[in-house]
């Protein structure tokens, strides 16, 4: 249980800060709303709205593309920490590993994909 | 560590020839013009697929990747098969006319990855690994049957296709991980081990009725069929004559690993399952390509049905059971690949039965090959059909189920009649005056020639030498 205790007073310790800042901005700040001030935020966007807008196809283009190579980072990490223990083997592995992504990348290249247009 | 990291690489020689023929079509996708380039580097990875799993042939047996892949007599059995369905697949798509209809370079990549993932498939004795392979393979079987964007009927099998394909994936890890949880681990021999004298527990057979249902949808099983006719006809016939025959072949050996290593102490169970699989595809299979009037339809149905003959052999649940599937997935290949290639060579007009008419009088070289293709899916004897079905008959008579025996033999009857029909329309009927004048015989190009006679070779061979196997189909 005791290697549990660091990570309960993280969180009493982020908690009670951020619980505090937000009790003295509510106490302390000056309070002027309007009707734009007191709508829910997102982004610049109407949190209700009719959904009959069309969105450009591109942007799950470039949404896949960036999963697909944002998650060779998360292997590359871990195999960051262990590399020396893993040696010349760990290396080669990863290489391999990278080629096949790299040959998914110039595909994607070879196909315009990375083209705004 | 490092050593036995090498020994596990060495086994995965073949998986490496074809992972590497497709990263460089992919590569050249964009480069290249024409599609002999892609059709030379697909046949001539495949060929050393086969070559490089038969070598090393040898009654030995190893493990690798800390019990992930093996190489024995039956992976390599099956590897070099499923290479041979590749060959012959791949020269099947060859077109005459580059510009019309061009075949994008990523067909063959799709076709060297899925069959990548049947050679892991086969090589698999860890759930995981042959979850994998099969994943592997099934995903680009999607994208295969939706190749042709352009083709409202190519969308919609491939949306079929793949809606209940992720069902029944999902269905077979569902299976795999409740099997998971009973045994603790993945691996199929430590899963038999870990079962050996367990008692009925609900859990475990509601994990291997998953596990079942979702292998059986891969060499599609009735009641888990119906994916494929559509996709068979909204996929181009080369592509049909890949899926039926390789996936099927994987299919059916992952199952035998499955059934008959790591269930071997729930025989009774598995056994249950296994024949009423096997007689309900075959019903269903032979009755309902009685109906059929489009040809790769009526071709899809015989899968069916062929699919459940193979599964005689399993349900046997004997050694000698297992060898005579793997003699039928072995002849199965060839002929399925045969009749859909000969669907390909007529093109447009092999498409309905009905342009069958009268081939005899126009294209009698076409004609005899595809008799002798019919008759083999029949079961006549002189063809590897005969060999095959009897393989499982027997093997189902010497485990004692008679009525399942008695089932296949009359349906192979009335399968009979599916085939004749055929048979009938290309040797006794005139050829129709206005499907002559809109659609010619034309002739078809020499690689589609050339794999129909490889299929021929052995469909012929099988039939006249029924022992020829019999050295190689040893169940591990």
């Amino acid at each position: 249980m005791n290697e549990y205790m660091g990570i309960a007073v993280c969180f009493l310790l982020a908690g009670g800060l951020a619980g505090l800042m937000v009790l003295l901005a509510a106490k302390l700040g000056p309070k002027k709303p309007s009707a734009e001030k007191l709508a829910p935020f997102e982004c610049g966007k109407d949190p209700i709205d009719i959904p009959l807008g069309r969105l450009a196809i591109r942007f799950y283009l470039i949404a896949i593309l960036f999963i697909l190579f944002d998650v060779e980072v998360v292997f590359l990490y871990p195999w960051a920490v262990v590399y020396r223990e893993l040696g010349m083997l760990g290396l080669v592995e990863m290489s391999v590993f990278l080629g096949v992504l790299l040959v998914g990348f110039v595909y994607a290249w070879d196909n315009k994909a990375l083209e705004w247009k | 560590m490092t050593e036995q990291m090498l020994i596990g690489v060495t086994l995965l020689y073949p998986e490496m020839i074809l992972i590497g023929a497709a990263l460089l079509m992919l590569l050249i996708a964009r480069r290249i013009r024409g599609t002999r380039i892609g059709l030379g580097l697909t046949v001539t990875a495949g060929i050393a697929a086969a070559i490089s799993a038969a070598s090393g042939l040898s009654a030995e047996t190893t493990t690798g990747f800390s019990g992930m892949i093996v190489q024995d007599a039956f992976s390599q059995f099956f590897e070099v098969l499923i290479a041979a369905a590749l060959v012959l697949g791949a020269l099947l798509s060859y077109r005459k006319e580059p510009d019309e209809e061009r075949t994008p370079p990523e067909y063959y990549a799709l076709l060297l990855l899925a069959t990548t993932g049947m050679l892991m498939a086969v090589s698999a004795i860890d759930l995981m690994t042959l979850y994998l392979g099969l994943e592997l393979t099934t995903i680009c079987s999607y994208v295969l049957v939706g190749l042709r964007v352009e083709r409202p009927a190519a969308n919609e099998a491939a949306i079929k296709y793949f809606l209940m394909g992720s069902f029944a994936s999902a269905l077979l890890l569902f299976g795999i991980s409740l099997i998971y949880g009973l045994t603790g681990t993945t691996e199929l021999a430590a899963i038999a081990v870990a079962l050996e004298g367990a008692d009925a527990n609900p859990l475990l057979l509601v994990g291997l009725a998953l596990l079942s249902a979702g292998l059986a949808f891969k060499i599609s099983a009735v009641p888990f069929h119906s994916w494929a006719p559509d996709a068979y006809q909204g996929a181009d016939s080369p592509v049909a004559a890949f899926m039926a025959a390789g996936p099927k072949a994987a299919g059916l050996a992952v199952m035998a690993r499955v059934g008959l290593v790591a269930f071997q102490h729930q025989s009774e169970f598995m056994g249950l399952i296994l024949v009423s699989i096997a007689a309900l595809s075959i019903v269903v299979g032979s009755l309902l390509s009685l109906s059929q009037t489009d040809m790769r339809r009526l071709l899809a149905y015989s899968a069916i049905a062929h699919a459940g003959y193979a599964l005689m052999g399993l349900a046997a649940g004997s050694p000698e059971g297992a060898a005579a599937t793997m003699t039928y997935a072995f002849f199965y290949v060839f002929m399925t690949i045969g009749a859909f290639g000969v669907v390909v060579a007529l093109g447009e007009r092999g498409e309905t039965i009905e342009g069958f008419r009268g081939l005899s009088t126009q294209r009698p070289g076409l004609a005899a090959i595809t008799l002798l293709f019919l008759l083999a899916l029949t079961g006549i004897p002189l063809t590897s059909g005969f060999t095959a079905k009897f393989g499982v008959i027997l093997a189902a008579v010497r485990a004692d189920q008679l009525p399942l025996a008695l089932l296949a033999v009359s349906c192979s009857v009335i399968s009979a009649f599916v085939y004749m029909r055929i048979a009938v329309l290309m040797y006794m009927s005139d050829p129709a005056e206005d499907s002559s004048s809109t659609v010619s015989p034309g002739t078809s190009p020499a690689l589609v020639h050339l794999a129909l006679g490889l299929a021929a070779a052995v469909t012929l061979v099988g039939g006249i030498l029924p022992g020829i196997l019999s050295e190689w189909t040893v169940f591990p």
